[in-house]
């Protein structure tokens, strides 16, 4: 549904991975800011009131580009117990991107401003850059200020051109979609007054129900260089994952 | 003057670049003899400092108020406030309540139908009927 | 611009004890080129330091109740012990580099504490220069062809008082009802202006013959005798003038500008106590990010001119407005779809009511299309100062508005 990126905390000193690159046999792309936070608090002297600064750095920390069996989980949060965190996306192929789709992609890369329909449980959202976002339901496990990324999309587009899944979703290393949890609001309690037949007695049913709040970060379409990059393949165009189309 | 600027203010949009988190004062009211209170006491023993220390953007305030039942009142930057009234709850229930304070944004509770809300133009524009397709009558 | 010397600037401003040259940032922030530290320091030091000498009992005073009413802002112990202060510094994610003393500093106005080592003049003279550095180089890298006019009231948007004065109460601040050395360091201190009061428009600029008010001021004027949103400031004075206005000048100050100096406050304690990379990170997450449609800005008088003397300098054909098409032309509401065409290209067009109207709207829509072009992978020149940065390539920077 969605990789939880909490980011670092401000002060965390990047941690290298070195060991993990070397033998490798899944295949992760390189999701430039798919990091994790650290489990160490770096204790700072004389510091009464750093809040932790959830995501509020712009520093990445270095994540493991191709994952082993050691280090699937990404730790996003020191309080969740580590076989309840979420799993990091993990790619058995790199991404098939067809030529035709590599010379139409620069068209849709360079005209912004971007939309993209992300789906979150089967529901399709159309989102722009700055949006505010109001899921219907209370999501679990998040915190406000946490940061998510949506990885599901259906359709990525600028004004004349879009990029289309096709049956099924657009991969995910295709683009970047961010959005930060703002907090959890509620509807206004409503009544509902169900009555029987025959019966002199009202049934007054409560709703009220709970929203998760959400803020779009960025919409970004990676380019063709930044694809060739992370590693993807240039096959055929009937293997292609998506097509970029001219709007009619 | 060929062209003029207008003078405008720039919207905010919390949390696209910095998330500032909107509950700013939580007040705490208890009563030391009454027993509606019970529950906050060993809330504000036991539960409040580690709220404190976890959420320091929050100013906390705690007071007394006797003869009365134990009410959180949450401040909001919007200017509204948000009163929860906790008699009789325990603990555990009092520590949901201030989670529901902190994460609210103030605003009054409305119901709404559209999940998006954007202050961006339309990317694709909007479409007229004199452009493509046009029929000659 | 030149970029800004920490050395010289950091002994006076992060001391609250300072030696010299406290008036310094003052006489800066009342000249023109706001930059140039080079000469007005040398003659006012000495002056200063007899001027402030009665002031000095009151720096150190015993902490007892009944010496804190006699300060005029709250001592810099008490920073310490405000919950409202800590909650402020946690809230905007300060670095746990900037002590509290300085938030605290730098939430008590001029108007409420004249001592130049007690308010946040400095600080907010540090803070403005940067601001307006950074939004000045983002609005010229991004859109290289705005008109002047525009990039005034798009910096006015990005870092005006107005803004910057939205962006506190955002951030929660509240502000104290009168200042004083009792009052909670959390709140924002300063002097109100007394209701009634009118304010008056700025006199005493360094504009030549400004008592004639009816005469044309050109935009190139402003740039010289204007401050970067256009606005009339007041010229240099000499340092005798300047503390007699000083005394008179304690009448106080509007909600709306002690707002806008603490948050030029911030970012300037955020400078000299995080460095660069912070204050510039800040810089991104809280005033880039905001929303401004730089489109809505523009405001043309004679577009249609405008747009052809645009195609003369830059040798295009010249433009023809033809009709696209139309519908209900003897009918009570017409509409008319207008493209105005040089040669073979379409450069805008616009639907209208009537002819005219839709062919002011195409060139209007012509002239922000040529106006509002933004280069794909901008770089500002701030980006140089991180390390290891890609080399420098000059950016395109284009002619601006035509001159009609």
């Amino acid at each position: 549904m969605f990789s939880r990126t909490t980011l670092a905390r401000a002060l965390a000193l990047p941690i290298e991975h070195s060991s993990a690159r070397s033998a490798s046999t899944t295949f992760r792309a390189c999701l430039h800011q798919a990091t994790s936070t650290t489990t160490t608090t770096t204790s700072q002297p004389e510091a009464p009131l750093s809040a932790t600064p959830r995501a509020q750095s712009s520093i990445p920390i270095q994540q493991p580009r191709f994952l082993t069996s050691s280090n699937t989980v990404p730790l996003t949060r020191a309080d969740v117990p580590v076989t309840k965190q979420p799993v990091a996306p993990t790619f058995d192929a790199p991404l098939k991107v067809s030529q035709s789709l590599l010379d139409l992609l620069p068209n849709l890369t360079s005209q912004k401003p971007h939309f993209i329909t992300a789906h979150l449980h089967d529901r399709p959202y159309l989102l722009t850059a700055g949006d505010q976002l109001r899921l219907p339901f209370l999501m679990p496990k998040v915190k406000s200020g946490d940061i998510l990324r949506f990885n599901r999309a259906s359709v990525l587009g600028s004004r004349d051109f879009t990029l289309k899944g096709g049956a099924q979703y657009l991969d995910e290393r295709m683009f970047e979609c961010r959005v930060r949890v703002m907090g959890f609001e509620s509807e206004p309690l409503r009544i509902t007054e169900k009555t029987k037949r025959r019966r002199r007695h009202v049934q007054k049913v409560t709703s009220k129900h709970r929203y998760t709040i959400l803020r779009v970060m960025d919409v970004k379409v990676k380019t063709a260089e930044e694809l060739l990059e992370a590693g993807a393949v240039v096959v055929e165009s009937a293997d292609s994952d998506a097509n970029v189309e001219l709007k009619a | 003057m060929p062209v003029q600027g207008i003078r405008t203010v720039t919207a905010a949009r919390n949390g696209v670049g910095a998330f500032i988190l909107q509950c700013k004062r939580l007040d705490f009211h208890y009563c030391d003899w009454a027993g509606s209170s019970r529950g906050m006491v060993a809330y504000l023993k036991h539960h409040l400092p580690a709220f404190a220390k976890a959420n320091p953007q929050i100013e906390i305030r705690v007071s007394p108020r006797p003869h009365k039942h134990p009410v959180i009142k949450g401040h909001y930057i919007n200017g509204r406030e948000k009163a929860v009234c906790v008699r009789n709850l325990e603990p555990e229930q009092i520590v949901q309540k201030t989670n529901l304070l902190k994460q609210a944004s103030g605003e009054k509770l409305k119901r709404t139908k559209k999940p998006v809300t954007s202050l961006n133009e339309s990317v694709r524009g909007i479409w007229s009927p004199y452009h493509g397709g046009l029929k000659s009558v | 611009m030149k970029r800004l010397q920490l050395q010289r600037w950091s002994s006076s401003v992060l001391s609250a004890q300072a030696r010299t040259g406290g008036r310094l940032q003052h006489r800066l922030y009342n000249g023109i080129r706001h930059q140039s530290t080079a000469s007005p320091a040398a003659p006012t030091a000495n002056d200063q330091l007899i001027e402030e000498e009665p002031l000095a009992p009151s720096i150190h005073p015993p902490n007892s109740r009944q010496s804190k009413y006699q300060l005029p802002s709250p001592p810099v112990e008490a920073a310490r012990e405000s919950a409202k202060l800590a909650a402020l510094h946690a809230r905007l994610y300060l670095p746990s580099r900037l002590p509290l003393e300085t938030l605290a500093r730098s939430l008590v106005d001029a108007s409420a504490d004249p001592n130049p080592k007690f308010n946040n003049e400095s600080l907010a003279t540090l803070g403005h220069d940067l601001l307006t550095h950074y939004t000045s180089e983002y609005l010229i890298c991004t859109y290289p062809r705005l008109p002047l006019t525009v990039i005034f009231a798009a910096m006015y948007a990005y870092v005006g008082p107005k803004t910057l004065a939205a962006m506190a109460r955002e951030w929660g601040v509240e502000s104290a009802a009168a200042p004083g050395g009792e009052v909670d360091p959390g709140y924002l201190q300063f002097k109100r202006i007394p209701p009634g009061a009118d304010l008056k428009p700025v006199t005493g600029t360094a504009r030549p013959h400004e008592d004639q008010a009816h005469w044309r001021k050109s935009i190139t004027s402003s740039v010289v005798y204007d401050n970067e949103f256009g606005d009339p400031v007041k010229g240099p004075k000499n340092p005798s003038e300047q503390s007699k206005q000083d005394a008179q000048n304690i009448k106080g100050v509007t909600a709306e500008q002690a707002n806008a100096t603490f948050v030029r406050a911030v970012m300037g304690a955020i400078y000299l106590h995080a460095g660069r990379p912070a204050a510039k990170r800040f810089f991104e997450q809280h005033f880039l990010s905001r929303h401004l449609n730089i489109s809505d800005l523009f405001n043309f008088s004679q577009p249609a001119r405008d747009l052809s003397r645009l195609c003369a300098r830059e040798n295009f054909e010249q433009p023809v407005a033809r009709i696209i098409s139309e519908t209900g032309r003897k009918s009570r509401h017409p509409v008319f779809v207008v493209g105005i065409y040089s040669g073979q290209d379409k450069l805008g067009e616009g639907a209208g009511a009537s002819l005219l109207e839709a062919r002011s709207r195409a060139a209007v829509a012509a002239l922000k299309g040529w106006y509002l072009y933004s280069p794909l992978n901008v770089r500002v020149p701030s980006s140089m100062e991180e390390e290891g940065a890609a080399p420098w390539k000059p950016v395109h920077v284009d002619l601006g508005e035509v001159i009609v």
